[in-house]
């Protein structure tokens, strides 16, 4: 077996081992009390919910992300660039037969994604509540997902490099349940329960009430 | 330590220690352990707190407060910490941690939400803080004001101590105050009405020092021709619970007020002019009771807005000439949906209406929610942080700031002096009133 096929079984133990972990989280998670809401509803809360998850993600719903927009399209195509490295990592072993459009496009996006992904790091760095707020693990989490974003990219434009790139794809996934990586798990119920409570409350994601004017 | 904590009880054993451990274990459900969790500490909520905009400081970043308490809850819960506690950021629950806790979620937040409802990842600063507020309440931590009203309102049943004898004199006044002024003797406030369609509530500080208040509010009713009642018993509208993040005490208190508007029948219980009083009774209220009231629920200014939709009465918008602008109280319009209601009765009863910029969920909290106005300890840095309201304010060019919470009222109040502001602060109702034309005559 060539170090490529073994460390491409490491890889796959490893984002095994990522997968199953995020699973004992979202278990741990199931099994905490559900506090259900017996207010009467003023809005929609379906409503509420899909606007979390869709328009209220636009970067002009909020006044943080309309303030500090680069920050958040920055934020925005890292995290397209970690999942088109995703998206690299399991078509590796065919990726000889793909069109070389594709082969350009996922290599630019996941390019970008790893340049924006390193840049995270020196804003960290260099922002006074950023450095205060950080913890090894943020810079450690982002460094680890900026590689593997970054190397998917070589990969993909190159053809080469993909012994390492499993290699850093094996420890990444063995580390994402244990580090701030987990947060892709949290934030479907952070956004399920802000739609939800806020929705309720008819405070986002409704029509006009009967005393606009 | 903060001298302003050096009190005995502040002083964190054992047994306390393990006590506010405790309490976080068994609030923590699946809305809480995912706010804990969800945080990438981008900071990128740092603008959206009053507090931080008024003093840039990391510590009053809405992120760096929650993440005191996320280092207590990695130090029980996160593997990764057990082992590197540096590395995961947890920190056990020691005197410097208590010490952060307080200045973290008594002494710079409000609770507003506006850092909530701008989180790109929904992370319900509100609840962690109140959830760290419980814990210190737990063990007698709880800034000495906010502990007094919460105490006061249990013993007395009201939170300013106000006797029953003093509330019906004062409401009996009030009365003969509006028939004088109306030269009216048919106008009435209800006492203890079975049956009535309505039963209205006050917040204590209108029936001390703002009676005007309470003839406000009846000429408001009698001219749009309510079926309207007062509880003699249990009328005030407050629960500081909601701010020491004591869901008994909480649940009291909002029991109380329950078991006013069951004994009178009444279809409808409205909440005074007050924003955690709406919020406490209207959104939470049912989740610390545990079962749905059998009543409904509603502010005085959705109700004031029905009235004026409905004509109930005609008004008079030149009596109010100058400029006014609005403050939303967080608990009405960001934490509960009444944005629409007030605009629309200013619209009607003022002649030059204008919105501070932000408005409505965005509008910046004044600073005096969250239980501030009662935790004197940290008036300094509420007084500071009410700068930016100031400054909001002062752009409108406004002579009159309307609102529709005595916190609030009292923080407009403050802040207009401190920074010299030449506005006057008037509650909703105060301007309904004055613009209602007085159609009814004594027979």
């Amino acid at each position: 077996m060539d170090s490529t096929a073994l460390t491409g079984i490491l890889a796959l133990i490893g984002v095994g081992i990522g997968l199953l972990g995020l699973l004992l989280r979202i278990n741990e998670i199931m099994r905490r009390p559900f506090k259900e809401d017996l207010s009467r509803p003023r809005g929609n809360v379906r409503r509420g919910i899909v606007y979390a998850f869709t328009l209220g993600m636009a970067p002009w719903e909020k006044e943080s992300t309309r303030k500090h927009w680069f920050a958040y399209i920055r934020g925005i195509l890292f995290h397209i660039g970690v999942f088109s490295a995703i998206a690299v990592f399991l078509v590796s072993p065919w990726l000889a037969r793909l069109p070389q459009w594709l082969v350009w496009v996922g290599g630019a996006v996941t390019g970008l994604g790893a340049l924006f992904a390193f840049a995270g790091i020196a804003v960290r760095l260099a922002g006074e509540n950023e450095r205060v707020l950080s913890l090894p693990d943020d810079y450690f989490s982002v460094f680890l997902t900026a590689t593997f974003t970054a190397m998917a990219a070589l990969v993909m434009l190159t053809g080469r490099g993909l012994t390492a790139f499993y290699i850093v794809t094996a420890v990444l996934g063995i580390y994402v349940p244990f580090s701030k990586i987990r947060h892709c798990v949290y934030f479907f119920y952070s956004k399920f329960f802000f739609g939800a409570g806020f929705g309720r409350r008819g405070v986002i994601g409704q029509p006009k009430g009967r005393f606009s004017e | 330590m903060d001298e302003r904590f050096s009190d005995e009880r502040y002083i964190l054993t054992d047994e306390k220690a393990a006590l506010a451990l405790d309490v976080l274990r068994k609030r923590l459900n699946r809305q809480l352990e995912a706010s804990l969790e969800v945080c990438v500490r981008c900071g990128i909520c740092a603008d959206t707190c009053h507090y931080y905009v008024a003093n840039p400081k990391p510590e009053y970043v809405p992120a760096y407060r929650a993440e005191q308490l996320r280092k207590v809850y990695r130090g029980l819960f996160d593997p990764v910490a057990k082992i590197a506690p540096g590395w995961a950021g947890a920190a056990p629950l020691d005197q410097d941690m208590i010490e952060k806790l307080i200045l973290s979620a008594f002494g710079s937040c409000t609770m507003c939400g506006r850092c909530v409802i701008n989180c790109p990842m929904g992370v319900d600063t509100r609840h962690i803080i109140r959830t760290a507020r419980a814990m210190l309440t737990a063990i007698d931590m709880t800034p000495e004001g906010l502990k007094a009203t919460v105490n006061v309102h249990l013993q007395d049943g009201n939170n300013m101590g106000v006797s029953a004898e003093d509330y019906v004199e004062t409401v009996e006044w009030m009365e003969e105050e509006l028939q004088a002024e109306l030269d009216d003797t048919s106008v009435k406030i209800p006492m203890d009405k079975k049956n009535a369609r309505v039963m209205y509530t006050f917040n204590p500080r209108e029936v001390k020092y703002f009676p005007y208040l309470i003839s406000a509010a009846a000429k408001i009713f009698d001219a749009a021709g309510e079926d309207w009642t007062l509880s003699s018993e249990n009328w005030d509208a407050t629960n500081y619970g909601l701010f020491s993040g004591d869901d008994d005490a909480s649940r009291i208190i909002a029991s109380n007020l329950e078991a006013a508007a069951n004994h009178l029948g009444v279809d409808t219980l409205v909440m005074a002019e007050c924003g955690h009083g709406y919020r406490s009774q209207r959104w939470e209220g049912e989740n610390w009771v545990g079962h749905r009231y059998p009543f409904n629920i509603i502010s005085f200014t959705e109700l004031q807005a029905q009235y004026i939709q409905e004509a109930r009465f005609k008004l008079d918008p030149s009596v109010n000439d100058k400029r006014v602008t609005y403050h939303d109280p967080c608990n009405q319009a960001r934490n509960g949906g009444i944005v629409e209601e007030p605009r629309y009765i200013l619209r009607h009863v003022v002649q030059d209406f204008v919105d501070m910029v932000p408005h409505g969920a965005e509008n910046y909290c004044c600073s005096g929610g969250g239980g501030m106005l009662s935790m004197t300890e940290f008036a300094k840095e509420r007084i500071a942080a009410g700068k930016v309201k100031a400054d909001q304010i002062q752009a409108t060019g406004a002579e009159i700031v309307a609102t529709s919470c005595h916190n609030c009222l009292d923080q407009l109040d403050e802040i207009k002096r401190h920074y010299k502001l030449k506005v006057k602060i008037q509650n909703l109702s105060e301007l309904v009133a004055a613009a209602i034309i007085w159609e009814k005559t004594e027979s």
